[in-house]
């Protein structure tokens, strides 16, 4: 597949409006100011858009959610949290695509009848925040974005606003929170933000990849966007590629690529010719997949059949040098870090996890100990008021399940089992 | 009212609809834990030990936040809900000090009753606990001038983080810091500083928020005694409940040991404020008066018997002339013993006994923030209404401050020759005094008598002191700022001598030759309900019911019902009690 979302990124001064102009963009609005926004959310329906925030949700029945005739204002709130450990292909995007992003919004204000759109970008992003402003600057001059726009009477405001950095900012009604100037911890849902969001009205929170896949439909139609990829998982995707490979980066194909493919073709393979190990692939919070689980489409339905979850699309590889105890101990070190406290089970369980996976990793660890940490993480998953106490299962879980052997060795040894040509170094050495 | 029916662990229940299935099941006594909800502070899905199986429902819910549905069928019971309850109430434990031998909530603390009851046998956690202030009672550190904090036991439940932001009015109380390090906070460290502060010890469900006052006074199984009663120390009437210390022969200090807010939703909700709830120490202090005392001459008092004070008494109002008889009446006097002292006027002044009467009280405006849902007013006494009701003030409704021109222009011009005050509230209950104890040392007033409870100039002045009863310690009704007619409980005796004030005014009565035909405060309230019917705030005073002291094992029972919500882990003990009430939050 040709790249679409990111086919000019790599050029110079893709960013700016008039390059962004030469090569098309605004054409889907152009459109879809044509069209009554009970159309646009259909035409979102047909082309299969699906959310790219981690959930995978439909996006036009996400749109059709919010009430039509609700006397109260609606909102937009942009997802430009990306935090997740593993992906960074939001950046990528409103770093070199501004202009298809802003494109989105607009499309997805006028769909769902909202005014107003904010744009939350996490803390970190301050290089960022300067390249949205000068750009959506660019677009208010031009007429894309503002009071009636390109002549059709549609109003948008587009508001950028940096969070304080927290990865719990990303989870959206935390981020709804922090927009209205709180602590960044989620709400009980239901009411659902498409009832009751920002401010107490009808919201919704779409992330940035999500919103540049927008414009596409509309410029040349939901059956070209339904036609890439396979059934139900269509459309143009991002993964960012990371760890142990030799070129890593974001790269864009449609969802019936394989891991393989992403690992050993696009990202050029693993470096010193070493093995593969295992495989994260949707981000920090799905199940780890070892190395001979990766023929498989990285695409929604994909990654649930092969026992994980396409998530944020953060493919982390790791090659057979990696401690996959390790890898589990710096990801809870994450986790513990980031959750908000809200909830008794994440806060006091994280901390707890984490501990006792830095015990195992320092070889002080006993053998029940693992039996502990399974226990303690499905006391933890599925008992949280949000979804990130259920994230913080899978780097326990599937690396015990997949490498139960690591953590035998790391309880024993006090280290990981070295991969064969190392272990034929140290009998050499021994010698 | 529309209802749903839904079943709860094969039991049906049927509750108004809107509500929750925590609320259904408490309402049903049905055993669900719950830390983060509270009826008067609403639900925050945030403690997660409310945990229950819904059918149709994949995963396991918290029923503080699932609405009730009509033939939902719920689960409290099943392995899976045993076992992931018992493993969130195991990550409450993990990092608590478990110091509850020497924490004051232990012994009526919902997280150890709820631990015994749904947590897990053991713990399984072997790494060091989390301290933030330090260890033992260096982790209390001080919360603003009524209250103490220990971060270590708390639960983060945020029950007072809701209270001062919904309830206060001023949020003054927040998180700091996030996940593990999350910890209870004031901005700069300036403690809570609210006329509301010991609602926060009742809302934490642990020992985490302890009142300076209380604290280390009492244990739970110390106070066996609990009496029902209502605050008397402002114009909105709180009903309370007051905690009866066990007090052997050798055992120091007061018997009362604290006073707790009784849910009344149309006086005080789940609350009350500060000042009644920690201005008692003066009930059982050193400066009550409990003999009666008479001064000969301009010789010191000495303490009497009461036969002797009434003759003195006698004496000195037959020696001035009963028309130059003056009464100045504290509106903390109940019903009873306004009417029977503007009784004994009548007689003895006929017409004028109207203008004879004079009511006083202090008032204070009480700075609070703008939006507080719970509002003490100005008026600190209990029955300025009731005054108004017999006639006995004609300040308006209103009008905070008492109107005493009359009395001071008839004392000026040397017209009050014997002034009998009544004062059974606590000191400076009647405002300025220095005016009467000048004009008696002046001998503008030839004789005071004074009936009252506590040491004061005006004591100290008085030719007659006369020991009465505070409002712990008598049977007595009062008319609130609503106009809601209210009663006080006996939950102890009067000190020394002293009386009861009714039977104080009769014995007076009779002393001066003037016999009031009340045997009890009974008689003098059909009095008042026979004389006084039409008055709406003054309805059914004949028939008032006193709580009587009752073991505090069975106070949950013989209470308001909807306070069981407070002691969450009593009513294990205790067959289903319907409190619907409490529950339409
Ligand atoms: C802990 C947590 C962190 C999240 N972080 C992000 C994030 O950084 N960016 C994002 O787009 N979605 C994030 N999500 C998912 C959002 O809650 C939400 O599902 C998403 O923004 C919806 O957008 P979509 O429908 O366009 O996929 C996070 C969710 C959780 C629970
Ligand atoms: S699971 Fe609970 S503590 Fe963790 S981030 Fe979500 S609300 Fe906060
Ligand atoms: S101090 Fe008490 S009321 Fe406040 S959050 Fe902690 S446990 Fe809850
Ligand atoms: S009471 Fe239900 S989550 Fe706390």
């Amino acid at each position: 597949m040709d790249p679409v979302l990111t086919k000019h990124i790599g050029e110079p001064n893709a960013q700016t409006l008039d390059f962004s102009l030469q090569h098309g963009a605004y054409a889907g609005l152009r459109k879809a100011l044509g069209m009554a926004p009970d159309e646009i959310i259909d035409w979102v329906k047909k082309s299969g858009l699906r959310g790219r925030g981690g959930a995978g949700f439909p996006t036009g029945m996400k749109w059709g959610f919010v009430p039509k005739d609700s006397p109260k204002a609606k909102y937009l709130c942009v997802n430009a949290d990306e935090s997740e450990p593993g992906t960074f292909k939001d950046h990528v995007l409103m770093e070199r695509n501004p202009h298809l992003f802003f494109e989105g919004c607009v499309i997805a204000c006028r769909a769902i009848r909202a005014k107003v759109c904010y744009i939350y970008i996490r803390g970190e992003f301050y290089h960022l925040q300067r390249v949205l402003e000068t750009e959506l600057a660019r677009a208010y001059e031009a007429g894309f974005v503002g009071a009636n726009i390109l002549g059709s009477g549609e109003h948008v405001d587009i508001y950028i606003h940096r969070g304080a950095g927290a990865y719990e900012a990303g989870e959206e009604t935390a981020l709804i929170e922090s927009l209205e100037g709180k602590r960044a911890q989620p709400r009980l849902k239901p009411p659902f933000p498409a009832v009751v969001g920002l401010y107490g009205c009808p919201t919704v929170v779409n992330n940035v990849e999500t919103l540049c896949n927008v414009p596409l439909i509309f410029d040349r139609g939901w059956e070209w966007y339904a036609g890439i990829g396979p059934d139900k998982n269509t459309g143009p995707k991002l993964y960012c590629v990371s760890g142990h490979v030799n070129r890593p980066g974001v790269y864009e194909a449609d969802m019936s690529v394989t891991l393989r493919q992403l690992i050993y073709d696009y990202a050029g393979g693993i470096p010193g010719g070493r093995q593969l190990k295992a495989v994260i692939p949707g981000g920090s919070s799905t199940n780890v997949l070892p190395a001979d689980k990766i023929d498989v489409a990285a695409s929604f339905d994909g990654l649930v059949q092969a026992g994980s979850m396409l998530g944020s699309a953060g493919i982390i590889v790791m090659d057979e040098t990696t401690s996959m105890v390790w890898v589990a101990k710096n990801l809870l070190h994450f986790y513990e870090h980031e959750s908000c406290g809200k909830c008794t089970p994440c806060r006091e369980g994280t901390d707890w996890l984490y501990k006792i996976l830095s015990k195992v990793e320092r070889g002080e660890g006993e053998l029940r100990d693992l039996g502990l940490l399974f226990s303690v993480a499905d006391n933890i998953g599925g008992k949280t008021l949000c979804p990130f106490g259920d994230a913080v299962v899978p780097p326990v879980a599937s690396t015990l399940q997949h490498f139960r052997e690591d953590y035998e060795t790391h309880v024993r040894v006090g280290r990981p089992p070295l991969p064969p040509w190392r272990a034929q170094e140290e009998l050499i050495g021994a010698h | 009212m529309e209802t749903v029916a839904l079943t709860i662990d094969g039991k049906s229940v049927t509750v108004e609809k809107g509500k929750t299935v925590l609320q259904a099941a408490i309402e049903s006594g049905i055993k669900v834990p719950y830390y983060c909800y509270h009826p008067g502070l609403g639900i925050d899905g945030s403690c997660r030990v409310c945990l229950v199986k819904i059918e149709k429902m994949p995963k396991l819910q918290v029923s503080c936040s699932v609405v009730a549905a009509e033939g939902m069928v719920v689960q409290t019971e099943t392995p899976e809900v045993v076992q992931a309850r018992a493993g969130v109430f195991e990550f409450l434990l993990i990092n608590h000090p478990l110091d509850c031998p020497v924490c004051d909530k232990g012994g009526e603390c919902p997280l150890q009753d709820f631990s015994y009851a749904f947590g897990p046998k053991g713990s399984r956690m072997e790494f060091a606990r989390r301290v933030f202030d330090g260890e033992g009672v260096r982790a209390d550190v001080d919360f603003g001038p009524t209250l103490m904090l220990n971060r270590n036991r708390c639960i983060l439940c945020t029950r007072c983080v809701r209270f001062m932001r919904d309830v206060d009015g001023d949020a003054q109380i927040g998180i700091a810091d996030r996940g593990y390090g999350s910890e209870i906070a004031t901005f700069k460290e300036e403690g809570v500083h609210s006329l509301l502060s010991g609602n926060l010890m009742d809302v934490c469900p642990v020992g985490a928020i302890t009142t300076r006052e209380y604290r280390f006074k009492s244990r739970p199984w110390d106070n066996p005694t609990a009496v029902d009663t209502i605050c008397t120390l402002c114009e909105k009437g709180c009903n309370t409940t007051v905690w009866l210390k066990a007090k052997p022969e050798w055992a120091k200090g007061a018997q009362l040991a604290r006073i707790t807010p009784r849910y009344n939703p149309e006086v005080n909700g789940y609350w009350m404020c500060d000042i009644g709830r920690f201005r008692l120490a003066w009930i059982e202090s050193e400066a009550r008066l409990s003999q009666p005392l008479v001064r000969e001459g301009n010789d010191a008092q000495t303490a009497t018997t009461w036969d002797h004070a009434l003759d003195t008494l006698k004496r000195l109002v037959g020696a001035h002339g009963s028309e130059h008889l003056r009464f100045l009446l504290s509106a903390h006097a109940s019903h009873e013993e306004m009417f029977a002292l503007s009784r004994l006027a009548r007689q003895l002044l006929g017409d004028r006994a109207q203008q004879s009467c004079t009511v006083s009280w202090a008032a204070s405006v009480k700075s609070q923030p703008e939006h507080t849902t719970f509002s003490v007013p100005p008026i600190d006494a209990p029955n300025v209404a009731g005054a108004r009701l017999l006639g006995l003030t004609s300040v308006p409704v209103g009008e905070a401050e008492p109107d005493l021109s009359a009395l001071r222009a008839a004392v000026e011009a040397g017209e009050v020759r014997v002034l009998y005050v009544l004062d059974p509230g606590p000191s400076g209950s009647l405002g300025d005094t220095a005016w009467i104890v000048d004009a008696r040392q002046s001998g503008r007033i030839a004789s005071l008598v004074l009936q009252g409870v506590l040491e004061s100039p005006l004591a100290a002045a008085a030719d007659v002191v006369l020991p009465g009863a505070c409002f712990v310690e008598k049977e007595a009704c009062y008319t609130n700022g609503q106009g809601r007619l209210q009663a006080t409980a006996r939950a102890i005796p009067p000190p020394g001598q002293a009386l009861d004030d009714c039977s104080i005014i009769v014995r007076v009565a009779a002393a001066l030759g003037r016999p009031l035909d009340y045997r009890s405060a009974a008689d003098i309230r059909a009095d008042i309900a026979a004389t006084r019917s039409d008055e709406p705030g003054l309805q059914g005073i004949a028939d008032m019911a006193f709580a009587q002291p009752v073991a505090t094992h069975h106070w949950l029972e013989a209470s308001n019902p909807m306070e069981r919500w407070k002691w969450d882990v009593m009513f294990q003990d205790l067959p289903p009690v319907k409190f619907e009430e409490m529950l339409k939050k």
